[in-house]
């Protein structure tokens, strides 16, 4: 069974139709990368996914729990929709760190706040803590940032920032593990150790969804390639299929494009 | 004046209400009514119409109002000799003393409290003080706003310049040239624009003085009693002093509109001239000489 | 000078007792309008239109008018139109309702600054916290709060030092903070008439307490200097 099915996926803004007819799945442990063009709509599937955007009509299932029927009106409450955001990590392009807590702290701050509604919180407080911070210092060291542990987001650069980022949404444990355009706002020669890190965590089986104009590591890491243009899915199959094989006209003009450019 | 504060205050309520004006509605509802008398005053005053509320204040007979609550409550300001602290911070003085005698007189005791002079009818009509007494001059302004009792001390408006100009200023013709400082309101005010001078209203007498000591103004309009205690040798004003007198005027006791209070005041001038006691309070602030008879 | 030097004594205590008065009338507003403050800030960011609506008004009117004006309305109307002068005549009474016409007046500007704050705050912030699973209040007290009060030190150190200038209007409804304090001995007052020095003398009580905020309020902002 896939870990993550999307059927019919549809999201209009104002009267712009963002994503249209999107299905696609996603086997536990594989990498998908999607890519496209601006405005194709491949963030705001990422927030769809997140629950920072509401679909107008599709379903989300996951581990074959259907997360979101768009088709069903019936309010969910806050809460709800909190639990079922914890199935998904996202890693925003613009990093989005908490500029007033260290490295450290950004890791550990949700982990913290979720561990406070566990029943036996107040008589374990004190060991909970310091589970969490060892995860946290664990995870802040696999991302290559041990000495950087107290720093303040401010005082690192923006591929710090990310992998501090990453490790974030890691501390977690979600089932998938989203990235949107994640080394698109950082200087070129800091992209790479960026992808060095997602490469790492895609070797060791984590199941992630990665929006990237970045197409050699978009083909090198994804096990499943997804073209979107102008809110549909035009073209998806292994890396070798879309890449090598490209079907669509559309898709060729994107890839050669970016060929050029390189 | 009264009616047309109320009716002002009414209509920005008014407004405030359609509006949803948070700030005066949380005050009114949210501080029921206490006091037992005005309970049953409630629901028509809620009507807001200030000619009814009036009316409603009216009806009911001030002085058992006073002597429900059992206390009067004297409006007053810092004002030598009428009203002042002693040195224990108990207030003396000829209209203080006299305020005692007759909380006394009614059986209720006299609760002095320091009022901004410009809302003294608001205070009065407010329901926060019970009358004004503190050489208050009967003035056309004063008596329609409340209800007075009969004049029991003389005044006057006298002029105030450098004493080093004095004697170029002992005539009205000579005031001509002047620019003048004046408590706006004040009985100094009517006097000058009666006379068609040029003059500028201040907030306070005192303010009017110092307007005069800085040379912003070259001359100011003040009460001779305040003016006996304020200016020339051994005072704050050495460099100052008073010329003419403008009119002779008269000070008296001021009640809400409309109360009992003021002919019971009048009655107990009457008793306290007749048996001396009056005259030797006065004698006791050095005022005897502006004591009018009762 | 010498006459200056013996009313001293006597001018200082009085100064003294109005100021203790300038300074409680302060840190009432203070305490009173910062939550309430917030708490309106959230009213008129309120996405149920007509709780922002309302609160956008009343914002409007008691920007709109003069403090003055509301400390003559809240202390006389009770008595005035409803027959009830619930503040009572005594000095406590009078300090109660210009307490409430102040933090209700400084509250709705603080509200405004508030509002900026927040709002300038990125909403990748929220977005953030939404995603880790936060809730909305833990959103707002461990994330948004710091960031935004680092931002509004500045134009609220602006209102605090007004307010405590402001405090001065309070003697319109015969509340007795400093400056009626210091115009006492002008019209006379314990045996000094006509001085116009006690009142020159206020500024420097206010001068010295605007000056102890300033540095505090400079430290704070400093404080939160440790991030960006």
């Amino acid at each position: 069974m896939p870990i993550l099915e999307v059927e019919h996926l549809c999201k209009t803004f104002e009267r712009t139709e963002v994503l249209k007819d999107i299905s696609f799945s996603l086997e536990q442990g594989q990498v998908v990368s999607i890519i496209g063009s601006s405005g194709s709509g491949k963030t705001t599937l990422l927030r769809c996914l997140n629950f920072l955007e509401r679909p107008d009509s599709g379903v989300i299932r996951v581990n074959g729990e259907v997360l979101l029927d768009a088709g069903n009106p019936s309010p969910e409450q806050e809460a709800q929709i909190r639990r079922k955001r914890l199935h998904f990590g996202l890693v925003f392009q613009s990093f989005n760190l908490f500029p007033q807590y260290t490295a450290l702290e950004n890791v550990m701050l949700a982990k913290e706040l979720l561990a406070k509604e566990q029943p036996d919180y107040k008589a374990r407080k004190n060991e909970i803590h310091e589970e969490i911070r060892v995860l946290a210092e664990e995870l802040l060291r696999q991302m290559g940032l041990e000495n950087r542990m107290g720093n303040y987001p401010h005082q690192l650069s923006g591929g710090q920032c990310q992998r501090v980022a990453i490790a974030r949404a890691l501390a977690l444990k979600p089932d998938i593990l989203c990235f949107d355009e994640p080394t698109s706002a950082l200087d070129p020669e800091l992209t790479g150790e960026v992808l060095r890190v997602i490469k790492e965590l895609a070797d060791q089986q984590t199941t992630m969804i990665i929006v990237t104009h970045e197409m050699a590591f978009a083909r090198d890491v994804a096990h499943h390639v997804i073209f979107m243009d102008d809110g549909y899915i035009l073209e998806q199959g292994t890396p070798e299929q879309v890449f090598g094989n490209t079907k669509e006209e559309r898709t060729r003009q994107f890839l050669s494009r970016f060929n050029q450019g390189q | 004046m009264k009616k047309w504060i109320a009716v002002m205050l009414a209509g920005m309520m008014t407004v405030g209400a359609l509006t949803g004006c948070g700030s005066s509605q949380t005050v009114v509802t949210e501080n029921p009514a206490e006091t037992e008398e005005e309970a049953g005053t409630d629901e028509e005053a809620q009507a807001e119409d200030a000619a009814a509320v009036e009316e409603v204040a009216a009806e009911e007979s001030d002085m058992a109002y006073v002597q429900g609550k059992g206390t009067l409550v004297v409006g007053i300001t810092d004002f030598a000799p009428m009203d002042y602290k002693d040195e224990n911070g108990e207030w003396i003085g000829f209209d203080a003393d006299m305020a005692k005698a007759f909380a006394e007189s009614l059986g209720v005791e006299a609760e002095f409290v320091e009022i901004n002079w410009d809302n003294k009818v608001l205070e009065l009509d407010g329901k926060t003080i019970d009358c004004v007494w503190n050489g208050m001059t009967l003035t056309e302004e004063v008596l329609s706003a409340m209800e007075c009792s009969s004049a029991y001390c003389n005044n006057a408006q006298v002029v105030i310049v450098p004493a080093d100009v004095a004697d170029q200023y002992q005539d009205t013709d000579s005031l001509s040239d002047l620019t003048f400082a004046v408590e706006a309101g004040s009985a100094g005010e009517e006097q000058v624009a009666a006379l068609g001078l040029n003059y500028t209203p201040v907030t306070a007498q005192s303010d009017a003085l110092m307007e005069v000591a800085a040379g912003t103004s070259d001359a100011a309009v003040i009460d001779s009693l305040m003016a006996a205690a304020m200016v020339g040798e051994g005072t704050g004003y050495e460099d100052l002093t008073y010329t003419i007198g403008l009119n002779s005027e008269e000070y008296g006791v001021g009640f809400r509109k409309g109360s009992d209070l003021a002919a019971a005041l009048n009655e107990f001038f009457a008793a306290s001239y007749a048996d001396g006691s009056m005259q030797t309070v006065a004698e006791t602030y050095s005022v005897q000489a502006a004591l009018i008879e009762q | 000078m010498e006459v200056i030097m013996e009313q001293m004594p006597i001018v200082i205590r009085s100064l003294n007792i109005g100021f203790l008065q300038t300074l409680k009338l302060f840190f009432v507003t203070l305490a009173g309008a910062l939550p309430l403050g917030l708490v309106i800030a959230f009213g008129s960011m309120s996405r149920f239109r007509p709780v922002s609506w309302l609160t956008r008004i009343v914002v409007w009117i008691v920007r709109g008018t003069p403090l003055m004006i509301q400390l003559l309305i809240i202390y006389y109307f009770p008595g005035l139109v409803l027959g009830n002068p619930i503040w009572g005549s005594g000095e406590s009474g009078r300090f109660v309702a210009a307490s409430v016409a102040f933090v209700f007046n400084y509250a709705c500007y603080f509200s405004e600054i508030y509002r900026g704050g927040i709002q300038s705050v990125p909403v990748g912030q929220e977005e953030a916290g939404l995603v880790l699973g936060m809730t909305r209040s833990q959103i707002f007290f461990k994330v948004t709060l710091l960031q935004m009060i680092k931002r509004i030190v500045p134009p609220m150190s602006n209102e605090i030092i007004t307010l405590v200038k402001d405090t001065s209007l309070a003697r319109i409804i015969a509340l007795q903070e400093i400056i009626w304090a210091g115009q006492a001995f002008l019209k006379g007052s314990q045996g000094i008439s006509g001085e116009i020095w006690p009142l020159f003398f206020t500024a420097l009580y206010y001068l010295v307490f605007s000056g102890v905020l300033t540095v505090l309020l400079g430290k704070l902002e400093q404080k939160l200097n440790y991030f960006r």
